[in-house]
């Protein structure tokens, strides 16, 4: 027990160590962050000691940006956890390297959203008022208090969910399933409460008819569904670029192709797979009989730093197990090579294809001077024939980082179904609230064409519809299956979305007043650093989750290294993925 | 770690903690940071008589502190037997808006900023539509021709929404049927404020400023106490005066005689006796399903 919390230690230490290591691009990036980040507290500093004046807020429009923000990354929190469902229930392996980061955008979401609300209190100082059992909480009747519990909620499921498949990753153990796949079920089913819980707490105000509409919340589901999958296409393809290697730098052992393929072999023997047992202790369950059996049909590699074992594209159908050094795997899509992993003693690679008989997904080089086993397919069929050796390999199997570019495409299909759901949403409602043009469309008037002159949101509204509509035709042309345009299209429906269900949403509920005055709100400087500075922070918790992640899921950061000086593996991991 | 690293680090470090300690300087700025008895205290309904007392002195000190004089802070509760309503005859009110000023002395409210919880409209003959109010009418005289009056304030719902909405209690209806605020358990989200439909609830954006010689002493813990930057407040049917049984501020000022108050419960009150003789009254925003107990009225 002791020694499970001093190793769990031992993994937060170390993660916590990545984040401060990088090159300088990342050292700029992480920078400017934080500047912003600064600016931000030092405006929120002002605002708690003078108060809310300090924004542009009234008791005409009691919120504003703010909460329209919160809105917003509630979405973009729920919509990221449910890329899990394709994975999860459908078994869609092309998304399924991409839970991690969606559940990781989901916690840098959910504390966005949290400090969005804390800095919208008048009375932060009494935010423990809030705590169930040691404040106050009126629970059930208040929908804030539902969405105290649900974003908490949340935040603790997906941190634990991330946590513990990295952690697993980490000591390369396979997840227990009781562990956290009942909890990945929780988390969808909560995904859409906690968006459902938040559109309620506007629609649940009879006194503000233009949020008092029970189209409310699909529309919001909808938008999210279209921003949340916008966002994390953006986010893994910065991802694959941060961790793609150029070829021809001045790191030649891991350039690719710049080595013939010269690899000295010889035949192996009984105290080879010996060594081979004391890394993969499942290797002992195989008789001695089998072993004998299959001995001819292995070779042993002795290789030098940069040979090249296998090419992304051959087919051969070979698998390799390391027994000294360590070979790292790339992948070249797009014109980029990326480490999808790096393997140990006692860990295998070109299993899937050799198994599949399909070409080979990336390329393989020797890192280190190292001596690897090569095994025949067949050979491989045989000793998976035990069980114990049969689980570890496929649990092995998953152990890879691939961004594909079918997984991009497979996320714009739900941007382009749900942006469709969204602009019909849309229309439904700006058909209600137009065609009976009744006392209740007069917030809606305000929005889309302004009342009594004042104007302040109509450019913004068209500006969304204008956004919203390019992006929805963009999803449907396939000029958008081409990355470039797909991203702008991101671009557009992100921010399309942000306008139409933040600003969009919150201020005309405010305007007219229930009393009928028009009083316009526009955010004040010092609101805009306050914002500003959240999502800055949000930015750079997400990159430092990534930043752990990322070498995590790739292989470098494991147990196994551990015990490495911290220089070293720093220098790999510099190496590995921070080299733009 | 090398001479160079170190005082590589040694320099991030210091210019990190010294942006940040400049980014948290406006702080510094702030008055009457919460001391850990204010930030401490109780819920008003988990308060025992003893805690009352405490907080009572304290308010009392800290008023008397604050403007130099030493106040008369009660904590008064709701009459048995008592519903209060409130009836406004439309037909008499003349838009002169001493209501509007008489609650803001009496009540304490903020001068700068201006905090009213009487909002009058002036709406042409002949509609209620509230599209139509306007809000800042300022002629020579009122009543102006063509047009009618009709003051808003809150309308102490028997369904309030700001009630259901509040996440942590801190306003609640009582059994007299006022809607009241704990102003030191409030923490300024302002949903109530979305929630109203009447535009009844005023929030301290800043911290209120009242002029020394304008603070009205007699103050209840619930009503018109001064209240602190972040909170929210409202008409609260002057509880320091009804609960004694007197009048309204706003009643007593009105030259019209346009405001009448009293006991539903009562048969024989002046409100009972409009309720049941009067033909045409209105809840505003009926519709809602507020139900009111602020009933506007014409002399029909």
């Amino acid at each position: 027990m002791i020694q499970a919390t001093k190793n769990y230690f031992t993994f937060l230490r170390r993660c916590a160590r990545i984040a401060f290591v990088g090159d300088w691009r990342y050292y700029t990036w992480m920078g400017a962050l934080s500047v912003i980040c600064l600016l931000g507290l030092n405006a929120y500093c002002k605002q708690f000691a003078h108060g809310l004046i300090t924004t542009g807020m009234s008791d005409e429009v009691s919120w504003g940006v703010y909460i329209a923000n919160f809105t917003f990354l509630v979405g973009v929190a729920a919509a990221a956890v449910m890329m899990v469902i394709p994975v999860y229930i459908y078994d869609n392996e092309e998304l399924h390297d991409l839970v991690i980061f969606g559940e990781l955008l989901a916690v840098a979401a959910i504390i966005m959203c949290l400090l969005f609300v804390t800095v919208d209190l008048g009375r932060p100082d009494r935010f423990w008022h809030l705590i169930p059992g040691i404040g106050e909480f009126n629970f059930p009747a208040s929908m804030l208090s539902w969405d105290v519990i649900v974003l908490n909620g949340y935040l603790i499921l997906n941190i634990h969910i991330c946590g513990y498949l990295l952690y697993c990753r980490y000591q390369k153990k396979m997840p227990a399933k009781w562990f956290y796949v009942p909890f990945v079920f929780i988390a969808i089913f909560w995904a859409i409460s906690i968006h459902t819980v938040t559109a309620f707490l506007y629609v649940g105000l009879g006194g503000r008819p233009f949020w008092n509409s029970s189209i409310v919340g699909p529309r919001f589901l909808a938008s999210a569904f279209t921003a949340g999958p916008a966002l994390i296409i953006l986010a893994i393809q910065v991802v694959r670029r941060v961790t793609a290697i150029v070829p021809n730098s001045d790191n030649p052992s891991l350039s690719i192709g710049n080595k013939p393929k010269e690899l000295s072999s010889r035949a192996a023997s009984i105290a080879d797979l010996d060594l081979l047992a004391c890394f993969l202790s499942e290797l002992k369950s195989v008789s001695a009989e089998t072993k004998r059996g299959i001995l001819p049909s292995l070779t042993v590699l002795d290789v030098e730093v940069g040979a090249i074992l296998l090419r992304q594209g051959e087919t051969d159908k070979d698998a390799f197990f390391v027994l000294k050094g360590r070979v790292v795997v790339e992948r070249e899509e797009s014109g980029r090579h990326r480490i999808t992993r790096s393997a140990r003693p006692g860990e295998q690679f070109g299993e899937v294809s050799a198994l599949a008989g399909t070409p080979r997904m990336a390329t393989a080089i020797a890192e280190e001077p190292s001596q690897i086993l090569r095994v025949p397919a067949e050979t491989l069929r045989k000793l998976m024939k035990t069980p114990a050796m049969n689980k570890i390999v496929h649990a092995r199997m998953a152990e890879r980082l691939m961004i594909t570019d079918r997984a991009l495409m497979t996320l714009r299909g739900i941007v382009q179904v749900s942006m469709l759901i969204n602009v019909f949403l849309l229309v439904c409602e700006v058909f209600k609230e137009f065609y009976s043009a009744n006392l209740h469309s007069i917030s809606a008037k305000y929005l889309f064409f302004g009342l009594h002159g004042h104007h302040a949101l109509v450019p913004w509204i068209w500006t969304a519809i204008v956004l919203n509509l390019t992006a929805m035709v963009l999803l449907l042309l396939p000029v958008s299956r081409s990355l470039k345009w797909l991203n702008f299209t991101c671009v557009l429906a992100i921010v399309g979305i942000w306008i139409e269900k933040g600003m969009g949403l919150v201020i005309p509920g405010f305007t007219p007043t229930p009393l009928g005055a028009v009083v316009e709100y526009s955010p004040s400087l010092n609101e805009t650093l306050v914002c500003l500075g959240i999502w800055a922070f949000g930015l750079l918790c997400y990159t430092i989750f990534l930043r752990m992640a990322v070498p995590i899921l790739q292989g470098r950061l494991t147990k196994s290294n551990e015990g490495l000086p911290d220089a070293d593996v720093s220098a790999t991991l510099a190496a590995a993925t921070a080299r733009i | 770690m090398d001479r160079r690293s170190f005082l590589r680090t040694s320099a991030v470090l210091t210019t990190g903690l010294a942006a940040l300690a400049a980014s948290l300087k406006p702080l510094m700025e702030m008055e009457g940071f919460p001391t850990t008895e204010r930030f401490m205290q109780k819920y008003y309904k988990e308060m025992m008589p003893a805690d009352m007392d405490k907080v009572l002195a304290r308010i009392t000190n800290e008023v008397e502190q604050q403007y130099g004089l030493r106040p008369h802070v009660r904590d008064y509760k709701p009459m048995d037997g008592v519903e209060f309503v409130y009836c406004l005859n439309l037909t008499r009110c003349i838009g002169c808006r001493k209501c509007v000023h008489a609650c803001v002395a009496e009540n304490n409210q903020s001068r700068n900023p201006e905090i009213q919880y009487i909002r009058v409209l002036k709406m042409p003959h002949g509609s209620l539509d509230i599209e139509k109010a306007e809000h800042n009418y300022n002629p020579e005289q009122v009543p102006e021709k063509g047009f009618f009056y009709m003051p808003v304030q809150c309308q102490q719902c028997r369904n309030p929404p700001c009630v259901k909405v509040c996440p942590v209690h801190a306003t609640w209806q009582e059994s007299d049927g006022v809607t009241v605020i704990d102003y030191d358990w409030c923490i300024g989200c302002r949903y109530c404020e979305a929630a109203c439909p009447y535009w009844a609830r005023r929030f301290n954006f800043t911290k209120p400023e009242i002029p020394k010689e304008k603070i009205n002493p007699e103050m209840s813990y619930l009503g018109n106490r001064p209240r602190r930057q972040g909170v929210m407040e409202k008409c609260h049917f002057c509880i320091q005066r009804t609960r004694q049984g007197k009048y309204p501020a706003c009643l007593e000022v009105c030259p019209a005689g346009a405001r009448k108050f009293g006991n539903v419960l009562d048969p024989n009150s002046e409100v009972s006796q409009i309720l049941h003789t009067k033909r045409v009254f209105i809840q505003l925003k009926e519709e809602i399903g507020t139900s009111p107990r602020f009933f506007y009225y014409f002399d029909v």
